[in-house]
């Protein structure tokens, strides 16, 4: 009996010192982004006389996020955004996924070959591609300032680190006892593939959506080299209209911020659940 | 057997990696020959003419200090932060995976500094650095903190880790939740049941099978933290006295600002191989004794 | 599953087809797209750009990118998509125009100023504005300690700066002056008046590379450092000169916290956004001498624009270019655009509209006595970061005069001159 008390007792503890641990962390980590929800509410002048007050001296304001939504032609940047973040990301994980499953079930030299081409792009620093793709596909095929040509390099440079990860993931998490059965129950390798495997990457695939469609979302330097014309622009680009060398309107910039990382945050929330699921389904097991 | 016939294996490679292959060519080898070709140029980057100079931009490359410098640094910059990332993101999964209660929010909390960027970010930043520790420091009159970091050689290097690892720590952290996620409870428990306690089983049992979250964790920060460039520009851009020049900048700078494009494409390359070595090395090391499900 | 994964396929399919509707063009009119680098104005050209399309009938974009200029014009000219009209800084002229602009020498602005730029003997440069660096004064902080109406030709010597400055001191201004840390500020624009205020700038630079300059004993280069010094023991930043932030300094400037700053009349631009007073203005930096520069601020004609002569622009686009130059140099409402609704201090002798912001006030005023001292534009491409790093440590105290002089020195002699 006493034992079991001391044991519950020490376990209180344990957890007093992480949710203390965890508190002090994350508010260190979340204290940037308070800073930019209180000052997108100020004006420019506010938020350099005092970046920490709630409230400026010309009071509370919402004009920065009606201004920004003004000068960002928000409803087409958003629509350009979500269009092209949502089909980036859906087809980066199918290609990618199935591109990891060859490579992993198969010891030929061309998987080999691809994987390692695939691993050293990864580290190719873009400044190194942006003007020779710019010349290739501009001066050359004349296939800029369109959202297809976008939504096709997106997907082309983020295939690698997705499939890396999912790589990762099906040569350790997926037995191949279950694909083994299936096969001989008479199943094809596509077959195979999208009845056993793809379902169980769930927690994978939640990672990589969130992972890539965040870059897709928030990328600046690729759509701006692809996307020269207003009326394609996303949101990123379009928040460009506030830096400046000289001056930078950082009211604007902050609420621009804000109204743009909300669609994302969503995602987020949404495809927790689904990284959870993956183990309480129980469906890996060895 | 049908499936060692090479038009199975063509078949089959087609099937899953046909459109995967086409686009990664067109979009990352193409431009890459090309830009190859482009560091035998000596190109200004806007002129229509691109007289070809043979190595010279190499030999341009190795007689630049500052390069080296940069390089250098960058290294030292690397090794910290890539260190310090990972061991804070593998230890907030840790916890956040334990079931400790409001995990879900804690770990959206985590995650959000990864959607702040750019100008924002070395806005914020700069303001904690440059006068909320300053404020603190003087009313505590810790020495240390009662001037900018920022204003300092070392201290500059300082805040560009911290602001690494503040923006990398929520990424990582997702990648080994999800690695802690797929190593299945019944394995932990039965470990349990054999008389390992909780310490000894995610030791000996969760960490080894959480292998390839590792090595992915650590390429994509050792990559990441190479080529950084973004925090570098937005929260010091160099300063002071250009002595927080990453190797990024450091080639941004020589092709577009100086103009010399040959020479600054030259010396990306050169990074790249040298980041390519120690990525590719990590990754091999770390696959080679990958646990198989 | 697999139901819902060819859901997906078809979704995505559907909306890629439908991302791919060409934008529409409008096949009879022209319409030309004009790069602007100068961001404080860029809402303001294009409500005026829209306004100008809807009397006109010829179509004009204003675009923005806050990256460096050449490095987007860069990015636009290998994808042969580039701007009709681009607005760039001198070098970029220099180093672009031969290649990539078209020759505007018989257009009828080009009588109205002295300030178009361009390269073999042509002009390919429009310019948009002038502007002028100096030193930045709040007059009713001033007023508020002297009592007195503050008159900036009493200040011409640095003695007598010194001797205001100590009043103001006495009066309770700790710390009346601020310095931007930046390198452009820095090595652009302070050092730069080093070389620009000698006697034969040409000259002066060919000594630097060639390493016969003894930059420590260099009349102008002392002259101007005194004031610096100056500038640096009065700095309201004094412990950490090199973490003061421009915002912060300009805010203190414009509610008059400090009263002087080095600078230029696009600062304007960020003092605006501050509760500022309308009694400031520009000065030239007070210097002990008698070579006249202490009676003129440094400037000229900026942000030039010229028109694209690449094949990706067609004729009728190039003509619809220079129409809209014209208008903007000669019409009233192109007139008032750039004086008024964008507070730049117009660059042609026919534009007599009223400045409308103080700084661009006092620029124009030593503009029409013939008081600037013309920029010097051949300044190599990495002057600003290598110079300003080895400005900054002066500014950090990290090194003296002397050491300074001889970095300096050490930087030029290894550098290749700009040929022009």
């Amino acid at each position: 009996m006493d034992e079991n008390k001391k044991a519950a007792q020490k376990k209180k503890v344990t957890h007093f010192i992480t949710m203390a641990v965890l508190v002090i962390l994350f508010l260190a980590f979340i204290f940037p982004f308070i800073m930019v929800i209180i000052n997108a509410f100020k004006t420019k002048g506010d938020i350099t006389a005092d970046p920490l007050a709630l409230i400026g001296s010309h009071g509370f304001i919402l004009t920065n996020f009606t201004d920004a939504m003004k000068k960002m032609n928000f409803a087409t940047s958003f629509t350009n955004s979500l269009m092209i973040t949502t089909i980036s990301t859906i087809f980066t994980i199918l290609l990618s996924a199935m591109t990891a499953f060859v490579i992993v079930r198969n010891k030929w030299k061309a998987c080999g070959l691809l994987f390692s081409l695939m691993i050293a792009s990864m580290v190719i620093p873009f400044q190194v591609l942006m003007i020779p793709l710019v010349s290739l596909y501009g001066g050359i095929f004349g296939v800029l300032n369109s959202r297809i040509t976008l939504i096709l390099m997106h997907i082309g440079f983020s295939l690698s680190m997705a499939t890396f990860m999912f790589h990762g993931a099906i040569h350790t998490s997926i037995p191949l006892e279950l694909e083994e059965a299936a096969l001989i129950d008479g199943c094809t390798r596509w077959q195979t593939y999208w009845k056993i495997v793809f379902p169980l990457l769930k927690p994978t695939i939640a990672t990589v959506a969130i992972i890539d469609a965040m870059a897709f979302w928030n990328d600046y330097l690729l759509p701006s080299l692809v996307l020269g014309r207003k009326e394609l622009y996303t949101l990123p680009i379009a928040t460009q209209a506030f830096y400046g060398t000289y001056s930078t309107d950082l009211g604007l910039v902050m609420a621009a911020l804000l109204l743009a990382m909300l669609p994302i945050l969503v995602l987020y929330l949404f495809l927790q659940r689904y990284i959870v699921e993956g183990v309480t389904s129980g469906a890996v097991k060895g | 057997m049908e499936r060692n016939t090479m038009k199975y294996k063509v078949k089959q490679y087609l099937m899953f990696a046909g459109v995967s292959t086409v686009l990664f060519c067109a979009v990352v080898i193409l431009p890459f020959i090309y830009g190859l070709y482009l560091t035998f140029t000596s190109w200004d980057g806007v002129s229509k003419e691109k007289p070809f100079v043979g190595l010279a931009n190499y030999i341009a490359t190795f007689q630049d200090a500052a390069y080296w410098q940069a390089l250098g640094r960058t290294l030292i910059y690397s090794v910290i932060a890539v260190i310090l990332v990972n061991v804070v993101a593998f230890f907030l999964a840790y916890l956040l995976t334990s079931g400790i209660k409001g995990q879900n929010f804690f770990r959206a909390g985590f995650f959000v500094p990864n959607l702040i960027g750019g100008i924002v970010l070395g806005y914020v930043w700069k303001f904690v650095f440059n006068r909320a520790f300053v404020a603190l420091g003087k009313s505590l009159s810790v020495g240390a903190l009662s001037t900018s970091w920022l204003a300092t050689t070392n201290g500059a290097m300082a805040c560009l880790i911290i602001v690494s690892v503040w923006q990398y720590a929520g990424y990582m952290m997702l990648i080994y939740v999800a690695g802690f996620m797929s190593v299945s409870k019944s394995l932990m428990e039965a470990a349990q049941i054999d008389g390992c306690t909780k310490t000894q089983a995610t030791l000996n049992v969760t960490i080894p099978l959480m292998r390839s979250s590792f090595v992915q964790c650590l390429f994509l920060t050792i990559t990441r933290c190479f080529m950084v460039y973004d925090v570098n520009l937005s929260l010091t851009k160099g300063e002071p006295f250009n002595s927080s020049v990453m190797a990024a900048m450091h080639v941004y700078n020589q092709a577009f600002s100086y103009k010399n494009y040959g020479t600054g494409q030259a010396e990306a390359l050169v990074l790249f191989v040298v980041c390519a070595i120690v990525g590719v090395t990590q990754v091999y090391i770390g696959k080679k004794g990958e646990v198989a499900a | 599953m697999k139901k819902r994964i060819s859901m997906a396929i078809a979704v995505a399919t559907a909306a890629a087809m439908m991302t791919g509707a060409a934008v529409p063009v409008m096949a009879d009119d022209v319409n030309i797209t004009i790069f602007n680098s100068k961001m404080e104005i860029q809402s303001q050209f294009e409500e005026k750009a829209a306004e100008y399309t809807e009397e006109t009938g010829v179509g004009v974009e204003v675009y923005y990118n806050s990256d460096t200029v050449s490095a987007h014009l860069a990015t636009r000219y290998s994808a042969n998509d580039p701007y009709t009209i681009s607005m760039v800084d001198p070098k970029d002229i220099y180093s672009l125009a031969a290649d990539h602009a078209i020759d505007l020498s018989d257009q009828s602005w080009v009588n109205e100023t002295d300030y178009a730029i361009g390269v073999d003997g042509q002009i390919n440069g429009f310019p948009t504005c002038l502007e002028a660096r100096g030193l930045i004064y709040n007059a009713d902080a001033i007023e508020a300690i002297t009592g007195e109406t503050f008159n900036p030709d009493d200040y011409k010597t640095l003695d007598s700066f010194k001797e205001l400055l100590e009043k103001l001191k006495e009066g309770g201004m700790e710390t009346p002056t601020g310095i931007m840390k930046e390198d452009w500020s820095l090595a652009a624009h302070f050092l730069a008046e080093i070389y620009e205020e000698q006697p034969d700038v040409e000259a002066f630079i060919t000594s630097l590379h060639e390493g016969t300059a003894d930059l420590a004993n260099n009349e102008k280069f002392n002259s101007l450092m005194d004031f610096f010094d100056v500038m640096m023991e009065n700095n309201y930043a004094k412990d950490s000169a090199i973490a003061a932030e421009r915002e912060t300094t300009e805010m203190m400037l414009a509610e008059g916290q400090i009263a002087f700053l080095f600078g230029g009349n696009w600062d304007w631009s960020v003092i605006n956004a501050y509760d500022y007073t309308e009694n400031m203005g520009m000065m030239p930096v007070p210097q002990n001498t008698d070579d006249g520069s202490n009676e003129k601020l440094v400037g000229g004609g900026s942000k030039f624009m010229m028109i694209d002569s690449s094949d990706a622009t067609s004729d009728e686009q190039r003509q619809a270019a220079k129409d809209f130059l014209t208008w903007l140099a000669d019409s009233d409402e192109g007139q008032s655009f750039i004086a008024e609704t964008c507070a730049l201090v117009p660059a042609f002798s026919n534009n007599e509209k009223e400045v409308s912001d103080p700084l661009g006030k006092s620029v124009k005023k030593y503009a029409d006595e013939g008081a600037l001292i013309p920029n010097y534009n051949y300044l190599p491409d990495d002057h600003i970061s290598m110079c300003g790093a080895i400005f900054q440590k002066y500014l950090a105290g990290q090194v003296d005069r002397a050491e300074f002089a001889a970095e300096l020195e050490n930087y030029w002699q290894n550098t290749t001159p700009v040929e022009h």
